[in-house]
């Protein structure tokens, strides 16, 4: 895949996941009758809607769950869908940006932080294959693991890129609005990238300083079981309290799976 | 990193012990650490195309010395990419980019123990060369043995410190050759090389115990022992033991069972090397390339022919003198010799097989008796060509020899009576299928008439006769057939010319046919024309006889 040299200065990029899948990180967090369903995974968004329904058959048969099941899920990945595509066809941002992603997640018994540079408008770009080599180096011998690093870049990338087009969006208005006025803060909420200049700029090095190296270095941690029991509860906890709390009101772009389970009770 | 990482600390005196010696893949060898290859330009040209401020060549230099020096701090560990992304500024995806590309060039981690690829690396032991590096990773010289021939990288800018200098007169690099350069891995095998002075070792060398590590007597006498060793740690090997290690010697049976096999399966030396089983893939490969071709190749087959014909004849001369059921058995075993042949001939017509392989062809026919090849090539003409062919042959080698023609008369009435019979056969069953047999039964005859007659005659002569008569036949054959091809092409290209000539009838026709329905239609319009312009002078008379002015009629078709 090869760019025109400088195409990025000029052309704003249209919607889409900065990576080379454009792929959708779906969540579902579903409860019917004291049974949670909790997953994680991507949708390519070209594919018929049609497949949803398949997809969430299968999975209540693969899982064993309810029948009830079937239309949640069918219906929380449909809605997460149509809130990708709203955006799509829309501007994203012009010019380089670089934007640093932090992992903090736990799968099973492992623990993960880490955190890295992500160039947005490398389109080659392969989450999936940088989890690969992650649990490689590291010896993560737990297959969920992958996974779950590469769903956690995807979705950031996501949430950077829904906040682009927010902030693309904003800048256009505020243009209109009062000409001349270049002075215009821009996107408070949006992920604060890098600065090129001062990091790729011709008196700076591209290797970091030895002090920084830990902080930028992944560290992976094996719990024991009581540990993972404990974070266990302590999320549990925190997730029926936040259902208590968010539950009356209504919709926050992000929980829609959930909202739907509550009109239904 | 055992050497000093600052060039300046280095003194200028360099000793081995001061040099790092590392190994990457010779097919890395345009790696210079100055410059930016191509290679790299091309696997990774997002850095040169200017598209982004973050990748610029400046910055892709960074990062690979940085990760080959990282590397190189512990070349023994694996270095993963997830150590080296936490030390770089960047985009995490390009990194790998980056870092997957260098090891797939075996820049890094070439020959660290690996997790995954093990086999890989293992079969690419064998083309390494040599990488020397000074110190500092600026300093870093990568200098061939004479192996590789070609010099990785010359010292090109002697700035950094004096070592540089210095250590290129130490090393003298080779003069190039083609023919090593190309097969310099096959040539690694025979040709050891001392470590110190970089000769080929030709009448025997020390090999050290703990490694791979040889030097030659020369330098083992004045004590030059390399980096790190002593002198009891090198053993006396001779090249003698070397070369019967490692099975330089090829047995006839083996290269008849190589050019076998090669015939088989072409170009997949894997299974070359199974059905060869006593040498393996790179023996063979280098056998084979040795092989002489063309007239050496002829030349040699002729030899072996010669000589295992002259042994068929005496052993044939001797079965007949004793008991029948030897008789029996050998041409028992000529049947089978001779069917073998025939397929080999066959598969010939049917294959077109490059030259090359044809030859190799004829070779492994080589031990199959002459007289028998002969007989079937005889066989493959009409008789009295053949007849023609070996008239002409007996004449050339009497007037060679100054021999009187009269010892090939008893022959004469043999080649007639051959002639004969297999002008019966010849005719009664020309199949190809059935030729094998055919040829079988007239060659049996040809030994049971000819062998208790003819001991008068020496048999070197006998046999070139039978050679040359062979080769007046086949040329006589091969004439035919040209000439049958010729007529086939002559037909051909007869029917494609009657084919466009009825082509271009057909399309005259067409426009004929054209022609006329335009005229007709021409016609038509002419007269449509005609009787417009009737009406039209019709109704403006009326209009005027009806007094109406003409100015009126246009307004309203106007608007």
């Amino acid at each position: 895949m090869k760019t025109p040299a400088s195409a990025f200065y000029r052309n704003p990029v249209k919607f889409r996941i900065p990576t080379a899948d454009n792929l959708v990180p779906i969540r579902l967090d579903i409860e019917i009758d004291g049974q949670r369903y909790k997953d994680a995974f991507t949708w390519n968004p070209s594919d018929p809607d049609s497949e949803v329904v398949v997809f969430a058959k299968r999975t209540v048969k693969d899982l064993k769950l309810p029948p009830a099941f079937v239309t949640q899920i069918a219906q929380s990945i449909q809605s997460q869908l149509s809130e990708f595509r709203s955006y799509e066809g829309q501007d994203m941002y012009a010019g380089e940006k670089i934007v640093p992603i932090k992992l903090d997640l736990r799968v099973n018994h492992t623990l993960i932080k880490d955190q890295f540079l992500w160039d947005l408008n490398n389109f080659e770009s392969d989450p999936e294959e940088f989890a690969r080599s992650f649990c490689k180096d590291m010896g993560i011998k737990d297959p969920e693991v992958g996974p779950a690093i590469a769903f956690a870049i995807r979705e950031q990338l996501y949430e950077i890129a829904i906040q682009s087009v927010v902030s693309a969006r904003e800048i256009r208005m505020s243009k209109k609005g009062r000409r001349g006025s270049d002075n215009f803060s821009v996107s408070k909420g949006g992920a604060v990238a890098v600065d090129l200049v001062k990091l790729f700029g011709p008196k700076s090095s591209v290797i970091r300083k030895r002090k920084e190296w830990d902080v930028y270095e992944p560290i992976v941690d094996l719990l024991s079981n009581d540990e993972v029991d404990a974070l266990e509860a302590k999320e549990e906890r925190a997730f029926r309290l936040w259902l208590r709390l968010t539950s009356p009101s209504p919709s926050s772009l992000k929980d829609i799976p959930l909202i739907f389970i509550e009109k239904k009770k | 990193m055992e050497a000093p990482k600052d060039p300046d600390s280095n003194p200028s005196g360099i000793d081995d012990s001061e040099l790092e010696l590392y190994t990457i893949p010779s097919h890395s060898r345009w790696f210079v650490w100055d410059e930016i290859h191509e290679t790299e330009k091309t696997a990774l040209k997002e850095f040169f195309d200017g598209s982004s401020f973050s990748r610029t060549p400046k910055v892709y230099k960074e990062y690979r010395d940085f990760i080959i020096n990282k590397y190189r701090e512990e070349p023994s560990k694996r270095l993963t990419f997830t150590e080296v992304r936490k030390s770089l500024v960047g985009d995490v995806s390009l990194l790998h980019k980056v870092f997957i590309f260098l090891e797939n060039w075996g820049l890094i981690n070439y020959g660290a123990p690996s997790t995954h690829t093990g086999d890989n690396l293992a079969a690419k032991d064998e083309e390494r060369c040599k990488v020397r590096i000074e110190g500092a990773p600026n300093g870093v010289r990568v200098v061939s043995t004479p192996n590789s021939l070609k010099p990785i990288s010359v010292p090109r800018n002697p700035r950094s410190t004096g070592d540089a200098v210095s250590s290129s007169t130490a090393y003298k690099l080779p003069p190039l050759a083609s023919f090593s350069d190309v097969y310099g891995d096959f040539m690694r095998q025979k040709e050891l090389t001392c470590g110190v002075c970089s000769d080929i070792c030709d009448s025997g060398h020390y090999k050290s115990i703990q490694d791979d590590f040889v030097i030659c007597v020369k330098c083992f006498k004045n004590g030059l022992y390399g980096e790190k060793r002593s002198m009891d740690d090198f053993k006396l090997l001779e090249s003698n033991e070397n070369s019967g290690k490692h099975g330089a010697v090829w047995t006839e049976g083996e290269i008849l069972l190589l050019l076998e096999s090669v015939l088989k399966h072409g170009d997949d030396w894997e299974l070359v090397a199974q059905s060869v089983q006593t040498k393996n893939k790179l023996d063979c490969i280098s056998k084979l390339i040795e092989l002489p071709f063309g007239e050496l190749m002829l030349g040699s087959a002729h030899r072996i022919g010669n000589n295992n014909s002259a042994n068929g004849v005496v052993n044939g001369a001797k079965q007949v003198q004793s008991s029948s059921s030897d008789q029996q058995e050998t041409s028992k075993t000529e049947d089978h010799i001779c069917e073998h042949t025939n397929e080999n001939a066959q598969n010939g017509d049917v294959k077109q097989s490059p030259s090359k392989r044809q030859r190799i062809d004829s070779l492994s026919d080589s031990s199959c008796s002459l007289m028998k090849q002969v007989g079937l090539i005889s066989t493959v003409v009409d008789p009295h060509i053949t007849a023609a062919a070996a008239d002409a042959a007996v004449m050339a080698l009497c007037e060679e020899n100054l021999c009187p023609r009269e010892i090939f008369d008893a022959e004469e009435d043999n080649y007639s009576n051959d002639s004969f019979f297999s002008n019966l056969n010849g005719y009664s069953a020309r199949a190809l299928e059935s030729e094998g047999s055919e040829v079988e039964r007239s060659s049996q005859s040809e030994m049971r008439d000819r062998s208790p007659k003819k001991d008068d005659i020496p048999s070197t002569l006998r046999i070139r006769a039978a050679i040359a008569t062979a080769l007046g036949a086949a040329a006589a054959r091969a004439k035919l057939l040209a000439d049958q091809e010729d007529r086939e092409i002559e037909h051909q290209v007869a029917i494609i010319i009657e084919a466009q000539n009825k082509k271009l009838q057909h399309k005259i026709k067409h426009f004929e046919d054209l022609e006329l329905l335009m005229e007709k239609e021409y016609a038509e319009m002419e007269e449509l024309k005609h009787s417009i312009l009737t009406e039209r002078i019709d109704v403006l008379q009326k209009t005027f006889s009806a007094g109406i002015s003409r100015w009126k009629d246009y307004p309203p078709m106007k608007s």
